[in-house]
């Protein structure tokens, strides 16, 4: 039992009254109730009906509620039982806990305590199930470290291509909750690939032989989203001359994926929540409930959780969808992908558009990891495209490339990140083709920067103004402030000369490697490729030399 | 007062009328053939389908707020209780049934007429 599936419970008891109450209390909590009045009749239910949960009274007519417990444990029930016991029958509800009940509500009880005791045993039900599970699959200790090993050499998953670190998280979480009815909660930047990611969960659940249902909640006129969400009957309003079906029962046995569930009206949230919650709804103009088995995978480019704070998101709404939350990275934060993502469209619309393109120039690689994709994927997939079909190839040039992307960096400042990004290694993995620069002296120290333009006094060492102390045995570690000697008399230069001689000595000190020489000066890759093109582009270092 | 109308205005405003009418409804059925139950076994001394009613009729009666008529019962339901006199303890339940039946059956009016 999960929060998004309402459970079922059966309710032993033999007083009509009291049996109807706590039936009306559960139904109205969401879950599915059936009454039993005798112990045989609680026994037979079970077995047939297999509820999550057992609300027992202990007197019963044929034989008593710890007898019936016994019988349920020996015959492989494992539902949660909770006794109702009056004050005075305190030490049978005692003794039934003893005997494997999870918890006791002494009546009279009213909505709210039932309601509490009841959620409270389902859920350490559903904790004892995933520990089990668990502790099941570290028994598979060997199978699944081999799987990981597979999954961290893997370039691309599911439809997504990317090696980066963030990107193998979202590949862990994907892989992870496709095969749970868990409901998934999907943030990122337009053009991330959200409803890739909800394919991708349909496709490897259990439910990939049944429908996927995308509804965008952002393109659907507020007056008609009730109607596509759980259809409507013939007359249930002016137009409505047949019934029409909604994505809820199209989604049945199958996954339903609310796209920009930011931009639903809240008087709409209000009936998704109740969906949600018990799985029922009528469709518009009709009094009839339905109930479907839907798995909710919603999405939206907004932080949900501002979205919620300014009350424009319901957090009743937002708890219910929000079980597992997937946050795939803009493009900016794996620059690291952008060749593999560019290469893989290039093969891609090559072979659409039958032209011969083998693979981009140094220079127009470069300029690829200089953009900071505001549009990320789709505006890379798009980019790649237009080259594609305006060009012969076989290789593309930097002249081939569009606006803005051959502007390098100068475009607006990117969005900030909607959400903290999953926490992963600082690892930043050597990009296939690091781009060259010319030959720099590595052999020995103190390291002259590598594209002596204009005489410059070398940087990592006396008598620049300000020095790193040395540190030979770990270079990359940060400097820590207290390391830092000052000498007052030396000349001081502009800190963009300041910053640019910085680059070039650490790309020297790394022989060229962009990714490593990024990592210790602790900034992303592309800004030193971006930095580079705009030095070459104003003279201030050579035009590049092809690999 | 037969039945706490605190609790009974609580379980009115956590259901729908409809439903709040069917619970006295059950509640009236259930409460009446209890009463007769532990008349019979008292006058049959039935002890423990004395108590074994009692119980029931103590559960139903604390479902709808019925106070009196519950505390009443859970004193002669309880094993270690010595009922000197099942006959007069079961003419006294059945005059709290049937106070408590009054007060019922205005509520069911009373929501019925909504």
């Amino acid at each position: 039992m999960s929060e998004d599936a309402p459970g079922r419970v059966l309710i032993v008891e033999d007083q009509q009254a009291q049996a109807e109450l706590a039936r009306l209390f559960i139904g109205g909590l969401g879950y599915e109730a059936r009454i039993a009045s005798s112990a045989a009749q609680a026994h037979d239910i079970a077995l047939e009906w297999r509820p999550d949960g057992i609300l027992l009274d202990i007197e019963l007519p044929d034989y008593n509620g710890l007898e019936l417990l016994s019988r349920l444990r020996a015959a492989g029930v494992d539902a949660v039982v909770v006794v109702v016991t009056a004050s005075a029958s305190m030490e049978l509800a005692k003794q039934a806990i003893r005997a494997g009940a999870e918890d006791y509500v002494v009546k009279p009880y009213n909505r709210d305590r039932l309601g509490v005791t009841l959620r409270n045993a389902l859920e350490k039900r559903t904790l004892s199930r995933t520990r089990r599970a668990l502790e099941s699959a570290l028994d598979d200790t060997q199978t699944r470290l081999e799987a990981a090993k597979a999954q961290l050499g893997k370039t691309s998953y599911a439809g997504f291509v990317g090696a980066s670190p963030k990107m193998r998280a979202v590949y862990d979480t994907l892989q992870g909750v496709a095969a749970s009815k868990a409901s998934v909660f999907i943030t990122g930047e337009s053009g991330t690939g959200k409803e890739l990611a909800a394919e991708a969960l349909h496709k490897m659940s259990p439910r990939t032989n049944r429908t996927f249902v995308p509804l965008n909640c952002g393109a659907i006129p507020r007056d008609l989203l009730e109607s596509e969400v759980f259809g409507h009957i013939k007359g249930a309003f002016t137009g409505a001359t047949t019934d029409r079906v909604g994505a809820a029962k199209l989604a049945d046995g199958g996954t339903l994926f609310l796209d920009e569930i930011g931009e639903m009206p809240l008087e709409m949230q209000v009936k998704l929540l109740r969906f949600v919650q018990t799985g029922t709804f009528s469709p518009v103009g009709s009094s009839k409930l339905e109930k479907v088995d839907v798995r909710f995978v919603c999405a939206t480019n907004r932080d949900p959780l501002l979205e919620v704070e300014a009350g424009r998101f319901r957090e009743d709404l937002y708890y219910r969808l929000y079980v597992v939350p997937l946050e795939l990275p803009p493009l900016r934060d794996r620059s690291e992908d952008v060749l593999l993502l560019a290469r893989h469209f290039l093969a891609q619309f090559a072979r659409e558009e039958r032209k011969g393109f083998t693979g981009f120039s140094a220079e127009a690689e470069m300029m690829l990891l200089a953009y900071p994709w505001p549009g990320n994927v789709r505006q890379l997939q798009n980019v790649v495209r237009n080259i594609v079909v305006l060009n012969a190839g076989p290789v593309v040039e930097a002249g081939m490339i569009p606006a803005p992307v051959n502007r390098g960096g100068a475009v607006p400042p990117p969005r900030p990140a909607l959400v903290a990004a999953p926490v992963v290694a600082p690892v930043v993995p050597p990009v296939a083709a690091p781009i060259v620069i010319p030959p720099a002296p590595v052999a020995e120290e103190p390291v002259a920067p590598p594209l002596p333009v204009e005489p410059v006094a070398p940087v990592l060492v006396a008598p620049a103004p300000v020095v790193f102390a040395p540190a030979p045995a770990a270079p990359a570690a940060p400097a820590p402030a207290a390391t830092l000697r000052v000498d007052p008399e030396q000349e001081i230069l502009p800190l963009a000369e300041m910053e640019r001689r910085m680059v070039l000595a650490a790309l020297a000190r790394t022989g060229n490697d962009i990714p490593r020489a990024a990592s210790l000066l602790e900034v992303n890759p592309s800004t030193i490729y971006r930095k580079m093109l705009q030095w070459r582009k104003d003279g201030l270092i050579p035009a590049e030399s092809r690999r | 007062m037969p039945v706490d109308p605190v609790f009974a205005a609580d379980l009115a405003r956590d259901l729908d009328p409809e439903d709040y009418a069917r619970v006295l409804r059950l509640f009236r059925q259930d409460v009446v053939q209890l009463s007769e139950t532990i008349t019979r076994a008292a006058a049959a001394g039935d002890d423990t389908g004395f108590r074994r009613a009692a119980h029931g009729l103590a559960g139903a009666a604390g479902a709808v707020g019925a106070k009196a008529l519950e505390t009443a019962c859970r004193i002669v339901m309880s094993p270690r209780a010595v009922i000197a006199d099942p006959n007069a303890s079961a003419r006294e339940i059945a005059d709290l049934v049937a106070a408590t039946l009054l007060d019922i059956t205005a509520a069911l009016a009373r929501v019925e007429g909504q």
